[in-house]
């Protein structure tokens, strides 16, 4: 028998169609029911203009999706013969912006979505700690807003650099905010410091804690989602930051990669029209977003993890909190690398001479975010935009199961929603 | 379900065609916990509250404050319930409807996803043609892409506080769109005497002149109360879009029309003659202080 169960309090929401055997699942497709053609709003605009619209494509990582446009335009004027060389400071500006949308968006994640759901899950009322992912996401947009002057929403990266010039004030603020939220960070949910956690070796380190991060793994093993989850077991990386290589994993091997395999296809939705377009490499299904990440980044906790657990619910769930913390500490790396004597913005010719299609790909919180724009006389003749989550939750048929689809087989109704939420939907990307 | 707190005014935050984002800007607000205290919350978006979205579009409660967020879609569908039955069936109740973000005030930014049919609640642009006409009264537009996290929270607290907000034309409260996004804008010097910004990246320079700054013809208050609590776009150099006006997203953001190197538009109220007038006269002074870099980092050692 196939159940409807509506998926909210992601970003947007989802439609889940279970098909129940035994009580379990047999097999479950994905719609997403709503769309607002971002695409096409874009066409036919002054191609600036895309640096002000794509944010707006997404409330939770708009500023994955500007950055996505700048290097997208930037591309264009390279491949128009000429080459944008830009400055370290704007470039190394630009990552601790990302790199801190990508921490909001984890605390909220945590908070808001998945402790909670937890809970919920193992039928715990515990005490409500909601307010806390909202708290350190604030002084995550804090230090964002210095540099970008709001978020969400900001447009301040351009072709060639940033438009802000930030004097050694906005640094130390952002130093500022950074310590606060580190300490916040230490103090209310990991239960040790940040070197101790992500020095970590083996999942039995987390014993030793008293935290709400403790608790969430205790929970975890509770509701025993390191045997419960697992998607194909391949990942894949394809944004190049200060953080991050081009790359796939099979298991735990790595390949090299060109952005020329991704395609995408209608997603399979039988009982609902659905606007979403599955996203593959290769014509497979690969898992993106902080757990892949995590198992390129070589930490020894996230190998032990995967050893024991593979690419469960729990291994997903805890590679976030890692990634989390790993991010807080290349943050200051980042601000402490800032020379504001460099200029902010490299002079380039007007982009009305830059006929050209441009290609930008960016790790967004759930993996690669990927843009591709033709510009003609200065105006967007053609855009797409293919994001992380058509890569995790695409919906395809019983045969060819995307990452998401395969998580979810043979789970109870229940757990398998809690799986759902682990790959941190976010339905008003999907369907742009 | 009955409600603990039943003497808290009922808060209910509803979508239409959105991309969240005012969802996650009132998330920065930084007195959040001591205003939720004051409200009863039946439904957010982005956290858990006392009823689940399938309860909500029972449409079998109801709300004292209605937020709503995004452009209102009379074809949209939410968890098999016509949007327009909810949206209709909670602002009966409401004492107050709040259109939270320039798509529910005006339109915004998915109006172009269906131009003929998507409008705000209340006004579809300028026009009063939304769905919530004949409870115009009830409802407060608060424009901005997204909405600023303070002027929600000053709008809240007022309701939780029993005060009058007072409107503009445009339902906007006054106490926050009466000034413009010009004003307290760190560059003002740049302004007075007619001094561009060479190019962007740049601390130095007036935005209005050339990189399609909107700031003197905005109504919003993002220069007095600011963003994130640190800053605004005309501060880190970026021009204002005019994202609080009923006609955002306008086009060409980061270029400003001009006549003969004057701006086509004039600052609001300013009449054209004398502005240009005024302008041509600053223009033709030369102020040594304002022409050079502020502070010049490579040479000041």
């Amino acid at each position: 028998m196939i159940t409807k169960q509506l998926v909210e309090q992601i970003e947007g929401e989802a439609s889940v169609y279970f098909d129940i055997k035994n009580e379990k699942v047999d097999f479950a497709t994905v719609t997403f029911p709503h769309f607002r053609g971002m695409e096409s709003i874009l066409e036919t605009k002054p191609a600036l203009d895309a640096l002000v619209i794509t944010p707006r494509v997404c409330g939770i990582c708009g500023h994955a999706h500007l950055m996505a446009t700048v290097r997208a335009l930037e591309d264009a004027y390279k491949n128009s013969g000429y080459e944008v060389q830009l400055t370290q400071k704007a470039k190394l500006i630009r990552e601790f912006t990302l790199v801190m949308e990508m921490i909001q968006n984890h605390l909220k994640w945590l908070y808001l979505v998945i402790i909670p759901e937890l809970n919920k899950l193992l039928h715990y009322d515990g005490q409500k700690s909601t307010l806390k992912g909202a708290y350190g996401a604030s002084l995550a947009s804090k230090a964002i807003a210095l540099f970008g002057g709001q978020w969400p929403h900001s447009s301040y990266m351009i072709p060639g650099g940033i438009t802000s010039d930030p004097t050694h004030i906005e640094v130390m603020q952002a130093h500022h905010h950074l310590q606060e939220l580190k300490s916040f960070f230490e103090k209310e949910s990991l239960g040790t410091t940040l070197e101790t956690f992500l020095s970590f070796e083996s999942c039995k380190d987390f014993h030793a804690l008293d935290s709400d991060i403790a608790t969430l793994e205790k929970h975890l093993i509770e509701a025993d989602m390191h045997q419960k989850g697992f998607a194909h077991d391949r990942f894949l990386i394809l944004g190049e930051h200060t953080f991050s290589e081009r790359t796939k994993l099979k298991h735990t091997r790595s390949f090299g990669v060109d952005i020329k395999f991704v395609t995408t296809k209608p997603s399979f939705s039988p009982y609902e029209k659905s606007f979403a377009y599955n996203a593959l490499y290769k014509n497979d299904y690969y898992e993106t977003g902080p757990l892949a990440r995590m198992m390129s980044s070589g930490l020894p906790i996230i190998k032990n993890m995967h050893r024991r657990f593979k690419d469960s619910a729990y291994s997903r769930v805890l590679a976030r909190v890692f990634e989390l913390s790993f991010m807080l500490q290349h943050a200051t790396k980042l601000l402490d690398k800032i020379d504001v004597a460099e200029d902010s913005v490299v002079s380039l010719v007007d982009i009305k001479k830059v006929w050209a299609t441009g290609i930008g790909v960016v790790e967004a919180p759930r993996g690669p975010l990927i843009h591709k724009v033709t510009i003609e006389d200065g105006i967007i003749k053609n855009y797409t935009i293919i994001t992380p989550t058509q890569f995790n939750i695409g919906s395809d048929t019983k045969e060819k199961p995307t990452s998401v689809q395969h998580a979810m087989q043979r789970l109870t109704k229940e757990d398998a929603l809690f799986v759902f939420r682990t790959f941190d939907v976010c339905s008003v990307c999907t369907t742009h | 379900m009955h409600s603990k707190h039943a003497t808290k005014p009922k808060l209910l935050w509803l979508q239409g065609v959105t991309c969240n984002g005012n969802t996650h800007s009132f998330l920065n607000l930084s007195y959040l916990p001591t205003l939720l205290e004051k409200f009863d919350v039946l439904y957010y978006p982005a956290m858990e509250a006392q009823y689940s979205f399938e309860e909500i579009v029972r449409c079998e409660l109801s709300c004292d404050v209605l937020v709503f967020e995004g452009t209102y879609d009379p074809l949209m569908v939410r968890g098999d319930v016509p949007l327009k039955k909810i949206l209709l069936h909670y602002a009966k109740s409401a004492k107050t409807i709040i259109a939270a973000g320039s798509c529910a005030s005006f339109g915004g930014m998915f109006k172009a996803s269906a131009p003929e049919r998507n409008s705000g609640i209340l006004f579809d642009l300028e026009e009063k043609k939304g769905p919530l006409v004949a409870l115009e009264e009830k409802v407060i537009n608060l424009s901005g892409c997204p909405i600023h996290p303070e002027w929600i929270g000053y709008t809240l607290s007022m309701i939780a506080h029993k005060k009058e907000i007072l409107l503009d034309d445009l339902h906007r409260p006054l106490e926050l769109y009466a000034t413009l996004a010009h004003h307290g804008c760190t560059r003002n010097e740049y302004f007075e005497w007619k001094v561009d910004a060479k190019g962007f990246g740049l601390k130095e320079g007036c935005l209005f002149y050339e990189q399609g700054c909107r700031a003197p013809m905005t109504h919003a208050s993002c220069n007095k109360i600011l963003w994130n609590e640190v800053s605004s776009k005309t501060r880190i150099g970026t021009p204002c879009f005019g994202c609080t006006e009923a006609d955002f997203p306008r086009q060409n953001l980061f270029s400003t029309k001009t006549n003969m190197s004057i701006p086509q538009e004039t600052p609001l109220g300013v009449p054209k003659r004398s502005y240009l007038t005024m302008a041509g006269i600053a223009k033709t002074f030369h102020i040594e202080r304002l022409e050079g870099k502020l502070i010049d980092y490579k040479t000041t050692r």
